[in-house]
């Protein structure tokens, strides 16, 4: 196996995780909590990377961080290089694409906790922040825990908006679904199976753990099951 | 205040003058409702709430004080035990926002001791019965007012704190959490449609009927009527003979 690849796809998923959970968190406690015609429309647009073709996404960054547009020369500008085909434009691009993994097991967590709970806790002198951090997460945990597990998944997995964006660059780009691409463009059938039988069974176990999850939470808040 | 709620249209005014004042009327006559837009949960159409000098609620000049804000702790009917905190835990939930108490604690052991929940201080909720949990989250909100800190006390809002428990451990209950409150110095407001529970309380009473404060007043005088239909409607049933009469002793 590419144990160069392994490293890079682990960091990208990891900070792709670390990131989305922050972004994810306020984003679906904004959604959880209202309704209308705007929160319809930031709903769509979060969940457009599950519908749309991975290279659409990964074309449109591409030109967006090139020297093409306004927006991407500022980039290049500001950073001193152009993103594209950088570990960082790749980071940009993964956030993106596994944005609706994160956001949703949390709306879903988030809407399963009863109004009730959050008044009971108004009611007692807590602050929106306080209802939040120490009622409203705590019994979504699961679905936390189910974001980040996704996430992390998702991105390992991930495959048209690497090649789109950051090309084939050993230790800056190339990561292992892009390594599996290579070995089978080169007839190394053998070595292209044990990366993607790796794979296979990581992706497996972190399904197993999610789908574990609410057997171990039984009776804690309902745990919302995203991923039926 | 004023608001609309269901088909019930509520117009009501009142001042709290006693320590423990109880809401009773029928069942959705919009009780619930003046308990919520007091506790800041509901946005009446129109209207005023003051407590002590503080404007809560004044629709003219559009203020609204948000729950969390307002010198007011309440239980709702419907006890919501957080899930992921044990009995204890949830009594102290609501306990001094930027401190703790030093007596948070030993306040809360009182309380639970008042609600005959001792045993069950590092249960979960779900592993308690619905009147322990019922118990414990009037509890909860009874250590919350306590250790309130303000400039002024805060209002303890009740919805039917004791609906569902026996009649023996509610009166034993009411009259306990009543003299306890009295010494904390902790005034409150409760719905009830329970008479028993209003005469017990000795306390006075604003019936609500039609959505608006029918009467306000001691209890023996508002809800005399009330008493003595209830007492007919009981002894209509009695089988009529000097034994059934003698064992009734109203």
């Amino acid at each position: 196996m590419d144990l160069e690849a392994l490293w890079l796809t682990l960091r990208l998923a990891a900070a792709t995780t670390a990131i989305l959970l922050l972004v994810a968190l306020p984003l679906a406690w904004w959604i959880a909590s209202r309704q209308g015609l705007l929160t319809a429309l930031v709903q769509a647009v979060v969940a457009l990377p599950l519908v749309l073709p991975p290279t659409v996404l990964g074309f449109y960054l591409l030109v967006a961080m090139g020297p093409l547009t306004a927006p991407g020369r500022m980039l290049i500008q500001v950073v001193g290089h152009p993103l594209a085909f950088s570990f960082e434009g790749l980071l940009i691009g993964s956030v993106l694409y596994s944005l609706p993994f994160a956001v949703q097991p949390l709306v879903a967590g988030f809407e399963a906790v009863d109004r009730g709970y959050i008044e009971a806790a108004e009611g007692l002198g807590a602050s929106p922040w306080r209802v939040f951090s120490s009622v409203v997460l705590p019994m979504a945990r699961a679905s936390l825990l189910t974001g980040a597990v996704l996430t992390f998944t998702h991105t390992v997995g991930e495959f048209g908006v690497v090649l789109m964006l950051g090309g084939n660059i050993p230790g800056a780009t190339r990561t292992l679904s892009i390594s599996i691409y290579d070995l089978v463009q080169e007839g190394s059938y053998a070595a292209a199976n044990r990366t993607a039988l790796a794979l296979v069974g990581f992706a497996a176990a972190a399904l197993v753990v999610i789908y574990l999850l609410p057997s171990v939470r039984r009776g804690e808040g309902r745990q919302a099951d995203v991923v039926r | 205040m004023r608001h609309r709620v269901g088909g019930v249209t509520l117009d009501v005014e009142f001042s709290l003058k006693q320590r423990w004042t109880v809401l009773f009327g029928p069942s959705g006559c919009g009780k619930t409702t003046v308990l919520r837009t007091i506790a800041g949960f509901v946005r009446p159409e129109a209207g005023l709430i003051e407590k002590d000098d503080l404007v809560l609620v004044d629709r003219d000049a559009g203020r609204f004080v948000p729950p969390h804000l307002r010198p007011v702790r309440s239980a709702m009917q419907t006890a919501w035990m957080f899930p992921h905190r044990s009995v204890l835990g949830n009594l102290l939930y609501g306990s001094g926002w930027t401190s703790k108490p030093h007596d948070a604690r030993e306040i809360a052991e009182q309380v639970m001791s008042l609600f005959q929940l001792d045993e069950l201080a590092d249960r979960r909720p779900r592993e308690l019965s619905g009147g322990e949990r019922q118990r414990a989250s009037v509890a909860r909100a009874v250590v919350s007012a306590v250790t309130f800190q303000g400039p002024c006390g805060a209002l303890l809002l009740l919805d039917e704190p004791f609906t569902g428990l026996d009649a023996a451990l509610r009166d034993e209950l009411l009259v306990g959490l009543r003299e306890w409150l009295e010494r904390w110095g902790v005034p409150v407001l409760s719905v009830t449609h329970d008479l028993g529970e209003a005469f017990r309380l000795g306390a006075e009473v604003i019936r609500i009927a039609e959505g608006r404060v029918a009467e306000q007043g001691a209890v023996e005088v508002v809800l005399a009527e009330e008493r003595w239909r209830l007492l007919e409607r009981l002894g209509a049933s009695l089988p009529a003979g000097p034994t059934a009469r003698g064992s009734h002793p109203s």
